[in-house]
């Protein structure tokens, strides 16, 4: 039984768009919260596949069907890890029976079939197996070489915000090129492995705000461009249509860089540009980079009392001023730092 | 004829000729009651060609020569047809005269035109009268003060003007407000009773609330253009989007109200944040996210701009602290400046010890803010280093929570492994069936009630779309009621204005009569058209047969001709015959002829009558003695002028 698999699924839920113009949360399984709801509401309805916590699938429905009066539906998939083509392939499977069947009874089958035994039949040929979707595959899915090839030696900045663990915000007018170019970016830290931070498609609604807020640092991807007049809401302001970062005035001082940045941007930027190298190639070589700065952090606390490192022990390595702010900072990302 | 000479004499009355009231017809003009007349009209049709032009005639034959000639090339600049001279007026006939004037009456700028084309209603008469009150102000010459009479004076003065001041009033029906409309009927019930005791007793009347007596009217028509105007502009919005958005008027103004704060709220929170990161910024800064939290709406906002703004108000205060203290040094040291008496050296130190003890204070000053600087980033980097533990250590938490529970399980049901195995996977089994029972009941449950959910949406759309179709038409409905009430309003206004203008006019001339023999003339004119073309298709028809007929008869006698000739060769009788036969038919050539030739003479005779009545009627005798008489005077003149030019 692959059980820690399959507690990752929390619910799936099913929103449809009738010939009122109506968009109705029709059905979910188990239970999904008020806000909730809403929140994945707003976000449904003509959107493809999004990542993340949550895989929507949209189908339109053609003559004839089992579905009456219905135009568009949505079939939503809230889950605890972030697999989309997992996820994406399941909701598939899924939206198949509800059309064939009209009626969500053979979705639940298929839905406990696959939280119990991990494997699904489907109406077309094969049948769904959970194991054949690795997490890592889905981690290494995003395309870091296309983000170099997109920035230069911008990237670094981004390297240094998220390893910093600062706020990024994208911002796209098309969800599925925001979706394709945020889920690359938690691959520049490697050693960590957190996608929990990625939110790809946001609304510039109180709660989801409220929500993001509570994160001490984020990839958020926006579609709507008056974000650019929220500084509040981020550090780094990436505006990928004009291929432009820019670094709030807040965080400017905690994200200066110097020669140990120039190192690692040189280091990205080649490593990418070889076109004999894969993603993951690429990925792994700057997570190599990556350990050896941390490497080399562990060592600094190591000599100081109860593991910390102090601002005073930077201050005695007499690094140059930009280096030992960003060791600073980094340290306090890493939980290195005394308090 | 009588007619005609009526209705040119009294145009001519309404130029200014002094038309005699004998007179009755044009036959009765004299030459110089013609130039009068005529130049009169040129007058009123051109002043610019009729200034030059003298309505008496001069005693001077070559004067009178002259007038005549500028006269006649006056009336064929303005486009006279016929054949004009100094002779038309000096030595005139009727039909001349007559037509001459005809025209000139017809070229007379109409009047009517102008009254027909005005705008009825009170307003529009109040500002014709104002206009023509005005003109004739403007038409009275300026006088110094000194010579002017005690009317002008009035007019000519610059007291009574003024500039226009105006000031706000306040009165108890302002409908300014919004939201606050107050019915007409009950003005003072639903305000509080202490405004109302402040409108009756201390409030004073609008004439004495501004400061200068001179400023009322400006402050009237301001007060009244403002509330009109805001009036007019909440008609226009209601209207147009108002009644669109089904929302009752207090709705919609709050919800407008609402939209515009928010508007208002993210320009603010746009402008404060452009402001560039200086330190003196940050002051304004907090000044305007004070303002910005005051809204309400956003404490979110507030929050995050106040965790920037504590840490500045503290470097405010440290700030505004310590150029105090240097403020009171300064005053200090001003203080102990040096009076007169004491010496430069003196003075000199003193002041190095004190730009010293300043600069001690400068550095300590940087020390301590870049002390506090430090402070600050390493609390913020603290702050987020343990928030994300936190997080960390929370979601870890949750994690083994569920673990631990899972695991006591298991080891629960550990020692009979196999059974329990199976017994799990069985109630496994069974759950699944359970639930998908479960999902089939709730479906047969769901599913009608959806499909009712959309049908009732359905319909309810359906209705919206009725309703606002319906309000579309009562839209429509209104503006036609409110468009015919306006024109019927405009009619009649113009009715009454053209009844009072009728009852104006000069009632010697009658219209009706005109109207009804022009009337008369023209049918009369329409029944002599009808004979007339009567009349030309018999005489076509006539001329056709008498064609026809001719023809007939030359061929029939040339056929005789040859078969009489034929036989005339042989037989005597025959020749006698084609004797008798060319005879017959030349007399009836000459009778044809002769009856032809009466016919042409008898029209001449006609046309010769004709000629001689016009001519009579030219009164030519006459002329030509007074052109006798004119040439010897002119001759007379002309032999004193060059007799004068000898002599000098």
């Amino acid at each position: 039984m692959a059980a820690p698999e399959t507690q990752l699924m929390l619910s799936i839920g099913l929103i449809e768009k009738d010939v009122n113009a109506d968009t109705l949360w029709v059905w979910c399984y188990p239970s999904v919260s008020a806000e909730l709801r809403e929140v994945l509401l707003s976000k449904c309805c003509l959107t493809q596949d999004s990542q993340g916590l949550n895989t929507f699938v949209t189908f339109s429905v053609q003559e004839p069907s089992a579905l009456k009066k219905v135009t568009h539906f949505s079939l939503v998939v809230t889950a605890k890890d972030f697999n989309p083509e997992k996820y994406a392939a399941f909701s598939r499977v899924l939206c198949r029976m509800y059309i064939k069947h009209g009626s969500p009874v053979k979705m639940v089958e298929g839905y406990i079939a696959v939280l119990t035994k991990g494997i699904c039949q489907s109406d077309e040929n094969g049948s769904f197996l959970i194991k054949d979707y690795d997490v890592r595959k889905a981690y290494l899915a995003g395309s870091v070489k296309d983000v170099v090839s997109q920035f230069g030696m911008e990237t670094i900045i981004l390297y240094t915000a998220l390893m910093l663990k600062k706020r990024i915000v994208v911002h796209h007018p098309r969800i599925e090129a925001l979706l394709e170019f945020t889920r690359a970016l938690p691959a520049l830290t490697w050693h960590r492995k957190d996608w929990s931070i990625l939110h790809p498609y946001v609304h510039l609604a109180d709660s989801e705000l409220e929500n993001l807020r509570t994160c001490t640092g984020y990839v958020a991807g926006f579609v709507d461009p008056q974000v650019s007049n929220r500084p509040d809401l981020f550090d780094v302001y990436v505006n990928l249509p004009d291929t432009e970062i820019t670094v709030s005035q807040s965080a400017k001082e905690a994200m200066a860089m110097g020669k140990l940045h120039k190192d690692i941007g040189l280091v990205i930027v080649q490593s990418a540009e070889d076109a004999d190298r894969t993603d993951g190639q690429v990925i792994k070589d700057i997570s190599i980079k990556t350990r050896e700065i941390l490497a080399n952090l562990a060592s600094l606390a190591e000599d100081c009392e109860n593991s910390k490192i102090t601002l005073e022990t930077l201050k005695q390595r007499h690094f140059p001023p930009a280096t030992e702010n960003f060791l600073f900072h980094l340290a306090a990302a890493e939980q290195l730092l005394k308090i | 004829m009588d007619e005609v000479d009526k209705i040119l004499i009294h145009s001519l009355r309404q130029t200014g000729t002094d038309v005699g009231k004998d007179v009755q017809s044009v036959k009765h003009f004299t030459s110089e009651l013609i130039v009068e007349a005529v130049v009169r009209c040129l007058r009123v049709i051109d002043p610019a060609l009729g200034s030059g032009l003298c309505p008496s005639l001069p005693p001077g034959m070559s004067a009178r020569f002259r007038v005549g000639m500028s006269l006649a090339q006056a009336c064929q600049d303005l486009g006279y047809k016929g054949e004009i001279g100094y002779q038309t007026f000096l030595y005139s006939n009727e039909p001349e005269i007559r037509s001459l004037l005809m025209f000139l009456v017809e070229k007379l700028p109409r009047e009517s035109a102008e009254a027909s084309d005005q705008p009825a209603g009170k307003s529009a008469l109040l500002q014709k009268s104002i206009a023509a009150q005005i003109k004739a102000q403007l038409a009275l010459p300026w006088l110094s003060p000194s010579c002017r009479l005690p009317l002008l004076c009035k007019t000519q003065n610059p007291g009574p003007s003024h500039s226009f001041h105006s000031q706000t009033l306040s009165l108890p029906h302002c409908l300014k407000v919004p939201g606050k409309r107050q019915l007409k009927g009950k003005p003072q019930n639903t305000q509080d009773p202490q405004e109302n005791d402040y409108h009756r007793d201390f409030l004073p009347p609008v004439t004495a609330q501004p400061s200068q007596h001179a400023s009322v009217p400006a402050s009237l028509l301001e007060q009244h253009a403002g509330e009109l105007s805001a009036a007019q502009e909440w008609e226009n919005e209601w209207n147009s989007q108002g009644l669109l958005s089904r929302l009752t008027p207090e709705e919609y103004r709050s919800r407008k109200r609402a939209r515009l704060q928010k508007r208002i709220e993210e320009q603010l929170r746009t402008a404060a944040q452009t402001r560039p990161d200086t330190l003196g910024a940050h002051g304004s800064g907090s000044d305007l996210t004070e303002l910005l939290q005051s809204f309400g709406g956003s404490p979110l906002i507030g929050d995050i701009l106040a965790k920037g703004t504590r840490f500045t108000h503290t470097e405010k205060f440290t700030f505004t602290e310590e150029p105090e203290k240097a403020a009171k040094q300064m005053a200090a040291a001003a203080n102990s400046l040096p009076s007169s008496h004491q010496s430069e050296e003196d003075l000199q130190a003193r002041q190095q010890e004190e730009l010293a003890s300043l600069q001690q204070q400068l550095q300590q000053l940087s020390l301590s803010l870049e002390e506090v600087g430090g402070d600050m980033r390493q609390l913020t980097v603290s702050i987020h280093q343990v928030s994300d533990e936190l997080k960390q250590k929370e979601l870890s938490n949750t994690e083994e929570e569920d673990s631990v529970r899972v695991k006591k399980q298991t080891i629960y049901l550990l020692p009979d492994g196999e059974n329990n195995l199976a017994k799990l996977q069985a109630l496994v089994e069974g759950s699944a069936e359970r639930v998908v029972n479960l999902a089939a009941q709730w479906e047969k449950h769901r599913a009608p009630l959806i499909d009712e959910h959309r049908r009732l949406k359905e319909l309810c759309s359906n209705q919206a779309m009725e309703s606002s179709r319906k309000l579309s038409e009562i839209k429509e409905l209104h503006e036609k009621i409110s468009q015919s009430a306006e024109e019927a309003k405009k009619k009649e206004g113009l009715y009454k204005q053209l009844i009072t203008e009728f009852e104006n006019l000069p009632k010697d001339i009658s219209r009706s009569a005109y109207t009804a023999r022009i009337l008369e003339i023209v049918g009369n004119i329409r029944k002599q058209k009808e004979e007339i073309t009567k009349i030309l298709s018999d005489t076509k028809e006539l001329q056709k047969e008498i064609n026809s007929l001719t023809g007939k008869l030359d061929r029939t006698f040339a056929v005789t001709d040859e078969l009489v000739f034929k036989d005339a060769k042989k037989d005597e009788s025959v020749r006698k015959s084609y004797k008798y036969l060319a005879a017959l038919h030349e007399n009836c050539t000459q009778l044809i002829q002769t009856i032809e030739d009466t016919g042409t003479i008898m029209r001449e005779i006609r046309d010769l009558e004709e000629q001689i009545e016009t001519e009579n009627g030219k009164k030519t005798v006459s002329n030509l003695e007074k052109i006798l008489e004119d040439y010897k005077a002119i001759r007379q003149e002309n032999s004193a002028l060059a007799a004068k030019i000898r002599e000098a």
